[in-house]
């Protein structure tokens, strides 16, 4: 019996070691920044937002009231027709073939097995760090003219700030800075 | 006639108006150069590392790994153990993965331990590969090859012995395990010129009487024991990784920088060749400034010129007068002056420029590693130049005034 409590013991105190050296990191995250990687292979064309709550709806806590909710799920609608957050050149034939749209509720509380004890958890209801994310995936018939990219983004979020993107293609990768003020990016030579 | 006129005119005061000349084309070759010498910064940096998807390194910020791992600039934070490594390149993303060990040297240039693959797979301007001049691939564990700098600047040919010191900047040396060059590598204008290359298991081998960061004291293992040993890698310090689809690279990227087992960075080398052009770019814009307010000022040295002679042209212009030209003829002969000087001014400035890239070209790619590509102008400059003729002729109209002024209350006397 004693030695069945020791190696229960040892069991727990090994889970509890190992819970203890789980490496800790948290995502960057910064208001006014959204993150938009683009890449392309052949003539597929994809992207792919992460956007932080603050710039899409204004908050980041979890949605309680129902004007909160309310606007996540406009916001979501939103991001549902792509043409909200950005334009491809017409002759670039690109036909939209998946999409996927979702609001990220990231705790920072989340990964902890204590859930139960949690009582406190409004209290910590700030520190959320709400996220949009959005991926879509184009077929084109010529992806050669995707010249430029054009954001209404900027206009459709007003609390919106700026747009860093990744972008890659067979030419290499690149990167662009994106604001509200000259909402479009350049990608002539770049696919 | 009135071109001609002019032409006569200027050529009377050819001392004078070829110094003007001469201190515009100057400023203008000074823009010229500039501009040049910022693109070509550009593409030779941009072309210094093309075809990885993704570089990875221990966590830092994108712009110290791409400088540590493709530059050769500044040192890794950490190393990553190969067990990370290995199971970064065992995702079904990864098609292929050059490991890089970085962290020695030999009298001043960085040796890089890495394996048959950077040979393969490291590509430059836009797909180009790294070939061997002379000699051969690393065959022997104690083999080394070098880039052409290195073996331009050490003199150094195929068999020189040579000796890895420890560290970057140190005084201990790995000379109980001498190397030899097998081969060296044809110029590539990039980092790897600078680079002594060894196998990951040359740099294993060469620390296997050392710990943590020193020799242990007394301790000598016989090379001969240590080629029986184990020599695999036990961590490297960056990874070149290419993907088999683009569209998975960011996935990837993702899954390595939330690795929970180690802190890992990835990134996208042309993302982290930007963000560091953006530090760059600063500097780049003061000089584009300075080179500006040059031109701003020979315009300004060229109307305080034409202004100085009017005084001493007045009878010249007296002349003119009395031949039937009328004050608006004297206006349009300053300006049309202007205009002569900065064609000319422009024509002298392009000679000189092409005849000074030509001549330190070889030099700048030697010391700098910037290729400087001598073509033709670009729109850019054309359109530059074509608004620095009409500066210069508006800002002549300032002195052309006066003169109808003089002209006009002079007529074909002289009053002083």
């Amino acid at each position: 019996m004693k030695y069945i409590i020791y190696i229960l013991l040892s069991f727990n105190l090994m889970t509890f070691a190992i819970s203890a050296e789980e490496t800790r990191q948290v995502d960057k995250h910064e208001h006014g920044v959204g993150e938009l990687n683009i890449a392309v292979e052949g003539s597929t064309i994809e992207f792919e937002f992460m956007i932080p709550g603050a710039d899409i709806v204004g908050f980041e806590y979890v949605a309680k009231s129902d004007e909160d909710i309310a606007k996540i799920n406009q916001a979501l609608e939103t991001f549902d027709d792509y043409t909200n957050i950005f334009t491809l050149p017409s002759n670039s034939l690109c036909e939209l073939n998946g999409q996927k749209v979702a609001l990220k509720e990231e705790d920072e509380h989340d990964d902890h097995d204590d859930h139960d004890e949690h009582d406190d958890h409004d209290e910590h209801a700030e520190e959320n760090h709400n996220e949009f994310y959005a991926k879509y995936s184009f077929e084109c018939g010529n992806i050669n003219a995707i010249k430029e990219v054009n954001f209404p983004y900027f206009a459709t979020f007003t609390n919106s700030g700026e747009l860093e993107v990744q972008f890659i293609s067979n030419m290499g990768s690149t990167s662009f800075e994106v604001e509200g003020d000259e909402p479009l990016i350049n990608t002539d030579g770049k696919i | 006639m009135l071109l001609k006129l002019t032409f006569n005119s200027l050529y009377a005061r050819l001392l004078t108006v070829g110094m003007t000349v001469f201190a515009i084309s100057l400023s203008l070759m000074l823009y010229m150069s500039v501009e040049k010498l910022r693109t070509s910064a550009y593409t030779s940096f941009t072309d210094t590392i093309s075809q990885t998807d993704l570089i990875v390194g221990a966590r830092t910020s994108s712009v110290q790994l791409l400088l540590y791992s493709v530059f050769r600039i500044g040192n890794a934070t950490n190393n990553i153990t190969w067990e990370s490594y290995e199971d970064v390149i065992n995702k079904k993303e990864v098609a292929w993965s050059v490991p890089i060990s970085l962290g020695d040297s030999h009298k001043g240039f960085r040796v890089m331990g890495t394996n048959s693959e950077f040979f393969k797979r490291y590509k430059f301007r836009g797909g180009q590969s790294i070939e061997l001049e002379k000699g051969n691939n690393l065959d022997d564990l104690y083999d080394v090859i070098i880039g052409a700098g290195v073996a331009e600047k050490l003199n150094y040919s195929v068999g020189t012995p040579l000796i890895v010191s420890h560290g970057l900047q140190s005084f201990s040396d790995h000379d109980d395990q001498p190397f030899k060059v097998s081969g060296i590598l044809a110029k590539t204008g990039t980092p790897v010129d600078n680079t002594v290359i060894v196998s990951l298991e040359a740099i294993e081998a060469i620390h296997v009487d050392w710990s943590t960061g020193a020799k242990i004291p007394g301790q000598i293992t016989p090379v001969e024991e240590i080629r029986q040993m184990d020599l695999s890698p036990k961590n490297i310090t960056a990874a070149l990784i290419g993907v088999n689809s683009k569209l998975q690279i960011f996935q990837l990227q993702r899954w390595i920088n939330e690795y929970p087992e180690e802190s890992l960075s990835s990134i996208l080398p042309g993302v982290a060749l930007q963000e560091l052009w953006r530090i760059v770019g600063v500097v780049e814009n003061l000089l584009l400034g300075i080179s500006v307010t040059v031109i701003f000022t020979t315009l300004i040295g060229m109307t305080a010129i034409i202004f100085s002679s009017l005084n001493e042209r007045r009878r010249e212009m007296a002349i003119w007068r009395a031949m039937g030209a009328s004050p608006k003829v004297v206006i349009g002969l300053l300006m049309l002056e202007a205009f002569i000087i900065s064609v000319m001014s422009i024509i002298v400035s392009i000679v000189m420029l092409f005849l000074t890239l030509y001549v330190l070209q070889p030099w700048i790619d030697n010391t700098y590693g910037i290729l400087v590509n001598i073509e033709t102008l670009s729109v850019k400059d054309i359109y530059i130049f074509m608004l620095f003729i009409i500066a210069a002729s508006l800002v002549s109209l300032i002195p052309a005034i006066r003169a109808y002024w003089f002209s006009i209350n002079d007529g074909m006397t002289i009053k002083i």
